[in-house]
């Protein structure tokens, strides 16, 4: 019958078409990735970079298609400093605005709420600056920060060995350091690692976080006359430290700082040939990569309009940059946004980033270090050690 | 652990004496407003730190000598004070909630700060920064010294003001009893606006010694609080000298406890102090 | 106490209990845990500093005791985590017991002071936390420590725990503010001694209102630990967390229960309507402005405005007739013997002697008039014996027992009163409730509602029965005076001190309080009056007692006393002795 076989075809038209709709309709819907970042408050500095990086990336994604063939929307939400504010913005992202995947937050404190809330769900969170690798108990968390698992152990062993690279081993060392947690106990690794190696400690001093007279501090490193300061800096503290040594007359032989504020740190003419770890700086052979090339060309670009001081990518701008490269990766490899299939995808995979080639299957879901050692040459860092990503020409100059 | 050396602890206390200084220098405008105009003045802070960062412009842009900026910046605060205390007469505030208004101004201010500056770190770059000289052993670094010799000053200037002139004593005779005074014919309006006017200069004049020295970030308004009301608290509400004297005690107690031992334990001389000396002698304090 | 509110309250919180039930996203969970929490934080702060108005700017330190007290028994020794929460209220009490036992004992230490000393103890707590085993740096990891499952989710959980110490805290607060205590922290608040003087045990009652204000902060302390799971000494001792209560209490209201409760919603909510990324800094803004606009046009805290606008017409009616309590019928075969006895009384104060040894003698019912040139020591007797000053040296015995160095609030208890030269009301409190206190506090010590109908009785004793209602400082300076005379008599007191009563009033005035102090008399109170209006004097004094330059001149019968050269020679000076009367 005429009207039966027009009604049935009609009625798989309609099916059809409802479905391509379904379908198209699929391909529009945006590919929501929820994180929150502490826009306002004391970390608001450095987290900063961190949103001009995730823009800049989330741009240049979707130009290149998306994910998935869909478009991505960042939501990003101000947990002002604050990780009972992260927690809680964490759950809003998951349990009410329903984001497909989550990015992880600045810095440690926001950063372990995060991991509590993915946990709880069972989310993918890939993050960027994590310090305390063996607090990351959860097996869905990623880092994008190259640490290594242990870097209490590797790290200072870096920079010795970077130093001895030039024959500048130290005899003695002064220990000087914060009591932020994430990098106090980098600082005790540190005093182990000169201990085996047989560098002696002439002095050891702990000051709390958000001292503001480092005079004393300088006085006594001063007096202990030693070959090497290992300085557990973080944010202004190398800075205060460096204008209270100068302040008495005082340059140390060799000064290493482990998380200093890259911008004052590099300005600082003071600073000059004060050594820190890096995991990628804007010079070659890192940035050569068309992608990387690319995006500290950008970066600049951006910096420079929103009237950031600091326009160089550098470590926290790179590692940013790198959680977004594995997110990336990941998804295009599951070709899914499952967040069991991506995590399982990155514990067996490895991804290029503007690093180099990570990996995650290390204890915590860490991977192979790559804290390289990086000094301030004529008000620029510089990677230094170890050569094959050393700056072309560039050695560790000691005074 | 070997004994620290004499040079060392003078190193060590001068650098408490000037960060202490400033402290007091803060402390100053904050201690008058309290005690004087009974408010209890947050956006003191935001003040301080405003103006700092309107030093550091002026001399980004124009190249000119920091302390000069204030020829420009301290009128312009003054108003800002008067601005602001009108408010609080206009309507009555109690100092209680004068905390919360003023709470309200630093916030304000501190996202305009970070509106225009961004969030990231400043530094003053001036020919002040490396200028320093030798006394014997010890050096003495200019920026800090400018900071102390202007705390010095003002401080000495309004204590001057206040205990031999006719406005001093207006000014003090209103702040204990303004019906009264009034009737003695202190126009007590006019002079509160003239006092909170200064409070907010002297606030500027800070701003601008600080950002000689330290770096600048707008979330660091919160750091000087508590050790900068310690202070006040400790030298005594509307006194011009006591601000200073406590603000040095307290930098001195706590660098001396770091050249000495493990710097951590620094703020807990310096507080432990205070509790002793409320205890003991109340009224001294 | 109205019994409603505390069901409302108790209702309420069974009703959102229900809440983690109706399976809402988890977000809404926590969110309003971190009201409920900051609820319960505010609520503590204030009923030590706003009810009493010792101001505190350490609640940091004891929520911060609270804080590491859970971690360091649930992170470190394994502790359960519900078990924790009894031994961090007991820590943040136990330090703050110890605090006030020694900081309110010292009489200075008000005002600023107090919150200068909070503030510091909060700083010394952090670094010593800061530098030994306690937290040493690296912070307190919680993330193993196993969560209850009092709720199907773990957000719930939390919300829970803060809804039960928020109602809690707000039963507490109410509780605390219609009882006893209550009424005591508000009469310390206005004026601490007058309240001392009044009858007010002052240090037990601070003592009090700090543990209750201790406990319940450690509480939340320990509760946020396990909500944060990660505790380290910069987030938790910041200045944070005693500015944000204060900001809160002072918006919603010092002086009510209800008010902290209503600032935390409020700044916690706006606190969070601005999270989204690009509005960062526009909310922060905009959050000030807010807070501004509210304190500008709400200068009382947001309840009492709203409070205010529902009490809409003032009762004009007039007090309901009292029935006026029968007073004990003084012992009038006893009239005569000695009732107080100042021997050898010795005041200095910094080398000056105000009284310099002097012996007086006061006997059951009479009027004993205490006369002397300014600067003769007489206000400062009834400074002394009245307590608001321990006696340098020498002895008073009150009904035979030594009170010399007691506490004042415990020579208010042995049946002595006293009024002001210059009123000293307490402001806030309205005519009845500044009496009505002192029936509760003084030797009377009645309950609260007696003490009201007491109050009643004696403002219709003194005439100021329609200004019952009203603040004090609606009233005249006559109808104050006799508030003073009101307050000291409300405590049924034996003996009554009154010093300088008469003083600003006109004659009419004077008469009427003559025959007033007459009718005190007559009713059974001995009293001991200082005067300069020697009409006054003559007209009611059985006795006269001269002082002059803290020591003893004359004492007798009011015109002999009066005739005597050397008295004469006190007042007017050796010329008008000579001339002769």
């Amino acid at each position: 019958m005429t009207c039966c076989f027009g009604w049935r075809r009609r009625m798989a038209l309609a099916a059809l078409s409802l479905l391509a709709a379904t379908f198209v309709h699929a391909q529009t819907t945006p590919v929501r990735i929820g994180s929150t970042l502490a826009l306002t408050g004391p970390l608001s500095a450095t987290a900063q970079i961190h949103k001009l990086v995730g823009e800049i990336y989330v741009e240049q994604l979707n130009k290149r298609g998306g994910l998935l063939g869909r478009p991505v929307e960042w939501i990003v939400k101000d947990d002002q400093s604050k990780p009972d504010v992260a927690r809680t913005l964490y759950e809003q992202l998951i349990t009410a605005d329903k984001v497909d995947l989550l990015m992880g937050p600045y810095a440690t404190g926001a950063i372990l709420s995060a991991m509590g809330v993915a946990q709880r769900y069972d989310k993918l969170l890939i993050h960027h600056t994590f310090g305390i690798p063996n607090l990351a108990k959860y097996d869905k968390q990623f880092p994008a920060w190259s640490l290594g698992s242990d870097p209490g152990n590797t790290v200072p062993n870096t920079v010795l060995d970077a130093l001895a690279s030039v024959g500048k081993t130290p005899k003695t060392v002064a220990v000087v350091t914060s009591k932020f947690p994430s990098l106090h106990f980098l600082s005790l690794g540190a005093r182990e690692v000169f201990k085996k190696r047989g560098v002696q400690e002439v002095l050891f001093l702990e000051w709390e976080f958000g001292n503001r007279d480092f005079g004393p501090i300088a006085a006594r490193i001063k007096d202990a006359k030693p070959d090497f300061v290992w300085v557990g800096a973080i944010g202004l503290d190398g800075n205060l430290l460096i204008d209270a040594m100068k302040k008495i007359d005082y340059s140390p032989p060799l000064h290493f700082y482990v998380y200093p504020a890259p911008g004052p740190m590099v300005k600082s003419p003071d600073a000059e040939g004060a050594l820190s770890v890096s995991i990628f700086e804007d010079h070659p052979p890192l940035n050569a990569s068309p992608i990387a090339a690319e995006f500290t060309r950008t970066f600049r670009e951006r910096a420079t309009k929103a009237n950031l001081p600091e326009t160089n990518v550098e470590v926290q701008a790179a590692a940013s940059f790198t959680a977004w490269q594995m997110l990336e990766a990941a998804v295009n490899g599951t070709k899914s946004l499952d967040d069991k299939a991506l995590a399982a995808w990155l514990k067996t995979h490895k991804v290029d980033t503007i690093q180099g080639k990570l990996r995650f299957d290390g204890p915590y879901n860490y991977g192979d270090d790559l804290m390289h050692v990086k000094q301030v040459q004529n008000g620029r860092w510089l990677i230094v050690y170890p050569a094959d990503v050393a700056a072309p020409g560039a050695k560790l100059i000691v005074k | 652990m070997t004994l620290p050396s004499a040079t060392l602890l003078a190193q060590s206390a001068l650098s408490g004496l000037f960060v202490g200084a400033l402290y007091g220098l803060i402390g100053l405008g904050l201690g008058l407003s309290w005690g004087l105009l009974r408010t209890i003045n947050l956006a003191h802070f935001a003040f301080t730190f405003a103006a700092a960062y309107l030093c550091y412009q002026l001399v980004s842009s124009t190249g000119i000598d920091p302390l000069l900026t204030l020829v420009v910046i301290a009128p312009l605060f003054f108003a800002l004070g008067c601005a602001l205390h009108w408010l609080v007469q206009r309507f009555e505030v109690t100092p209680l909630n004068s905390l919360l208004v003023t709470f309200g101004v630093t916030a304000i201010i501190e996202a305009g700060i970070q509106a225009i500056w961004s969030a990231d770190f400043r530094r003053l770059e001036s020919h002040y920064a490396q200028a320093k000289f030798k006394l014997g052993a010890l050096f003495v670094p200019v920026p800090e010294l400018i900071t102390l010799g202007v705390a010095l000053a003002l401080s000495f200037a309004i204590w001057a003001l206040l205990k031999h002139t006719d406005l001093g004593k207006a000014l003090r005779a209103a702040a204990l009893d303004a019906p009264i005074a009034a009737a003695f014919g202190v126009n007590q309006r006019v002079l509160a606006l003239l006092l909170a006017g200064t409070c907010a200069a002297l606030a500027a004049v800070a701003g601008v010694c600080l950002s000689l020295s330290f770096t600048l970030a707008p979330s660091q308004i919160y750091a000087w609080v508590g050790v900068v009301f310690a202070a006040v608290m400790m030298g005594g509400l509307g006194s011009a000298l006591g601000p200073l004297v406590a603000g040095i005690v307290i930098g001195v107690s706590e660098a001396l406890t770091m050249a000495v031992t493990a710097p951590s334990w620094a703020p807990i001389v310096s507080f432990t102090l205070l509790i002793a000396l409320l205890l003991v002698r109340p009224e001294k304090a | 106490m109205n019994r409603r509110v505390v069901i409302a309250l108790l209702a309420g919180g069974a009703l959102l209990a229900l809440v983690p039930w109706l399976h809402l996203p988890a977000f809404y969970e926590s969110i309003l845990y971190l009201v409920l929490h900051w609820v319960l934080l505010a609520t503590s702060w204030n009923i030590l500093s706003g009810y009493s108005g010792y101001f505190s700017f350490g609640h940091g330190a004891f929520f911060g005791a609270g804080v590491y007290t859970t971690a360091v028994l649930a992170g470190k020794f394994d502790w359960p985590f519900l078990a924790t929460l009894p031994a961090a209220a007991a820590v943040a009490t136990g330090l703050g017991v110890a605090l006030g036992a020694v900081v309110f004992r010292v009489r200075a230490v008000r005002g600023e002071l107090f919150a200068l000393l909070t503030l510091a103890v909060t700083f010394v707590l952090a670094t010593i936390v800061l530098n030994t085993p306690i937290d040493g740096g690296p912070g307190i990891y919680l993330s193993a420590v196993p969560v209850p499952a009092l709720a199907p989710t773990q957000p719930g959980t939390f919300y829970l725990l803060a809804l039960a110490g928020a109602v809690g805290s707000l039963l507490i607060a109410y509780t605390v503010q219609r009882s006893r205590l209550g009424v005591g922290l508000f009469a310390i608040h206005d004026d601490e001694d007058a309240a001392e003087v009044m009858g007010v045990p002052t240090y037990r009652y601070k003592l009090a209102a700090l543990a209750i204000s201790c406990a319940l902060a450690g509480v939340a302390g320990g509760v946020h630990a396990l909500f944060i799971s990660y505790v380290t000494t910069g987030e938790v001792f910041s200045i944070t967390v005693p500015l944000t209560v204060i900001l809160m209490s002072v918006l919603g209201g010092t002086r009510h229960w209800a008010g902290p409760a209503v600032g935390a919603t409020l700044i916690t909510a706006l606190l969070y309507a601005f999270t989204k990324g690009d509005l960062a800094l526009a909310g922060k803004a905009t959050t000030g402005a807010v807070l501004i606009a509210a304190i500008l046009f709400m200068p009382q805290g947001i309840v009492p405005r709203l409070l205010k606008r529902r009490a809409a017409a003032p009762a004009a009616a007039k007090p309901p007739p009292v029935a006026i309590a029968p007073m004990s019928a003084p012992a009038l075969a006893l009239k005569g013997d000695t009732l107080l006895r100042a021997t050898a009384l010795t005041k200095s104060f910094f080398g000056v002697q105000a009284l310099a040894g002097v012996d007086i003698e006061v006997r059951r019912g009479e009027i004993l008039g205490l006369i002397g040139p300014n600067g003769s020591g007489k206000s400062t007797f009834i400074n002394v014996v009245s307590g608001h000053y321990p006696a340098t040296s020498g002895g008073i015995a009150f009904e035979g027992r030594e009170i010399a160095r007691l506490a004042a609030h415990r020579i208010a208890h042995a049946g002595i009163a006293r009024t002001y030269q210059v009123p000293r009301p307490f402001a806030h409190l309205s005519v009845r409730d500044n009496v009505a206190a002192a029936a509760m506090f003084g030797g009377a010590s009645l309950s609260a509602s007696r003490a009201r109908a007491e109050a009643d009785h004696w403002l219709a004793f003194t005439g100021l029965a329609d200004k019952a209602d009203v603040l004090p400082d609606a009233l005249n300076l006559h109808q104050r005076k006799f508030l003073e005379l009101a307050r000291a008599l409300a405590s049924r007191p034996r003996l009554v001190l009154l010093d300088e009563v008469l003083c600003g009033l006109n004659p009419a005035e004077i008469d009427d309080a003559v025959a007033l102090i007459r009718r005190i008399r007559d009713a059974g109170t001995t009293v001991v009056f200082v005067e300069h209006v020697m009409r006054a004097v003559t007209a009611l004094s059985d006795r006269l007692v001269v002082l002059n330059h803290g020591q003893l001149l004359a004492e007798g019968a009011a015109a002999d006393v009066m005739q005597r050269r050397d008295v004469v020679a006190a007042y007017l000076g050796t010329a008008h002795a000579a001339e002769g009367h």
